[in-house]
């Protein structure tokens, strides 16, 4: 072999980002005399400046790769997740690769993005929050972490709104904005005048064709109600209800949530439950909610078609009434510690015809309850997502004369 | 000529010639493999690295080799503490030096470099990384959109 092809060979393994890199190298050779090696890349002047911006944002995509992916593995909670978020904000081709290496909240157990708040959870360990009422503000603020102390993170907050005939809660990305034309706005709970029955309204449609058929069914219940305010874009994607307790006046509650936007399917094997990959744009719901709304109605025909679109059913795990203590009690492994009639857990509630393993109908989807005052703890896992375990939870706290 | 002493000669992009030790040249894969299927004697070109930078190398790839062969005394502390140093260079070197240690295929200092990069962008808010690295922001307003709601709520932290 001849020296010639050495050289040519060496050359075009170095070429993987080939030209790019000889012009810049061509470029620095003119720039790099000693002296102004020092001068910082930020320092405004002459055309080199020009050469090294594009330096890094060409780095090979490989490389920048291994990067990103060694911050991700680095940072696995927060505050240091805003690394990675941080890393997505830097330009287009560093978000394309962060979004690339970032797994759902399913896949690797944590929340990265505002998105994953509306991604179902891990399938094996909760994802464990907790939630503090200021009674002062109608607020209520979802923090992911054991226990407040240490700076946590705010994942959602929300502010109670009563209405003539009935409450909302407002639920938004931050703690300081809670208008529903605001992209913050992820979505709302609406509760009756008892306090008993509850809507949860999204303000995107999951990308699963099974919310479409709970648009419609948001219409059929509240024909009068909905329609004239479709101001903002809102997807029912559950239901919650209480059972009335007229004639016991102590004794646990019994709660029932119908996850329009979940099918049952998502908990039998092999299931999956729908994922959105990203925020729809709120401009264009905005400007024109009636088309989008009239829009997808001809959807819900075909998709009510198919049957097999049966929405899960959470039901709350019944008490057991202890007789010693004189009260009723679950099992909250630790993560509860002050008795209160909101605590509770939901478990699927399935037909004996649906394909649920057992294991799967025992297990906790969704715990809240009390540990102190004005603080709660709220743990999450697949399907739900901590979007809809929050409105669930919210629900809890709603007043319910009847119910007790 | 013992197997030890034998010298690569090596050819940069700015022509300077570095005669080094073939134990410290076949660090890099990339080299190992022209020169065990190359002619021996024959200079290899090396031409989309600077004289600069592979002198650079050259002593990473030194002192690892003579560490590891035992023939300088150096602690894996005081090696890692030397690595740390090495890195320590502004960010066009650092630059030249990642793209050189994957063009030579040297996984030790492409992972030292890397690091380093990922080390750079811990606790830096994306307008601060884009001033380190000198990235332009190419967003279109409505992509801007959703990252600013993004980094709204991400870097809204709001201790209890």
């Amino acid at each position: 072999m001849s020296f010639t092809s050495f050289v040519w060979e060496i050359g075009n393994i170095s070429n993987k980002s080939s030209r790019k890199r000889h012009r810049l190298r061509r470029g620095q050779a003119h720039i790099t005399p000693e002296a102004s090696f020092s001068s910082s890349p930020g320092s405004p002047g002459s055309s080199t400046v020009q050469i090294e911006q594009r330096q890094w944002a060409n780095l090979p995509p490989e490389l920048l790769l291994d990067i990103i992916q060694r911050v991700e593995l680095r940072e696995q909670c927060w505050p240091g997740r805003r690394d990675v978020v941080a890393c997505a904000s830097v330009c287009r081709s560093w978000r394309e690769i962060t979004k690339d290496i970032v797994k759902t909240p399913e896949l690797c157990g944590f929340l990265t993005f505002p998105i994953s708040l509306k991604q179902p959870g891990p399938r094996d360990t909760p994802i464990q929050c907790f939630i503090r009422r200021e009674r002062a503000t109608s607020t209520f603020r979802l923090y992911m972490g054991l226990s407040p102390g240490e700076l946590s993170k705010l994942l959602l907050a929300a502010k109670r709104v009563r209405r003539t005939i009935g409450t909302d809660f407002v639920i938004s990305l931050v703690g300081d904005d809670f208008s529903r034309s605001s992209n913050k706005y992820v979505g709302k709970l609406r509760s009756n005048f008892l306090g008993t029955k509850f809507n949860i309204f999204d303000s995107q449609p999951s990308r699963d064709s099974t919310v479409c058929s709970s648009c419609e069914s948001c219409r059929k219940t509240h024909p009068g109600k909905v329609a004239p305010r479709v101001t903002t874009s809102n997807y029912n994607t559950a239901k919650i209800s209480y059972e009335l307790n007229i004639l016991r006046t102590r004794g646990p509650r019994r709660m029932q949530c119908i996850m329009n936007s979940i099918p049952v399917s998502a908990i039998e094997e092999g299931g999956t439950a729908p994922t959105p990959t990203a925020f729809t744009n709120c401009l264009d719901e905005y400007s024109s909610p009636l088309l989008d709304s009239a829009g997808r109605r001809p959807q819900v025909g075909s998709t009510s078609r198919s049957m097999q679109n049966v929405p899960l059913v959470l039901k709350n795990k019944a008490p057991r009434w202890h007789e010693q203590l004189q009260c009723w009690c679950l099992n909250f492994k630790g993560r509860v510690t002050v008795a209160s009639v909101k605590n509770f857990q939901l478990v699927a509630a399935v037909e004996p015809s649906e394909n649920v393993t057992i294991a799967e109908q025992e297990n906790v989807i969704l715990q809240f309850g009390k540990i102190g005052k004005d603080i709660f703890t709220m743990d999450y896992c697949y399907p739900l997502s901590a979007f809809q375990a929050f409105a669930i939870c919210l629900s809890s706290f709603d007043t319910k004369p009847v119910c007790e | 000529m013992g197997s030890t002493s034998t010298k690569i000669k090596l050819r940069t992009s700015d022509q300077k010639v570095f005669e080094v030790e073939e134990a410290v040249a076949v660090q890099s894969q990339t080299i190992k493999y022209f020169y065990e299927n190359g002619c021996p004697g024959s200079v290899i070109h090396v031409h989309s690295v600077s004289g600069d930078i592979l002198s650079k190398i050259l002593d990473y790839c030194k002192k690892h080799v003579n560490s590891a062969a035992g023939k300088e005394d150096i602690s894996p502390e005081e090696l890692y503490e030397w690595d740390a140093n090495f890195v320590k260079v502004d960010q066009n070197t650092l630059f030249d030096l990642i793209l050189a240690a994957n063009c030579l295929k040297i996984e030790s200092l492409l992972d030292l470099t890397c690091q380093t990069v990922a080390n750079m962008i811990k606790g830096k808010r994306p307008k601060e990384i884009r001033t380190t690295f000198n990235i332009k922001n190419d967003y279109t307003p409505e992509a801007e959109e959703a990252v600013r709601r993004e980094n709204k709520w991400a870097f809204d932290m709001l201790g209890v």
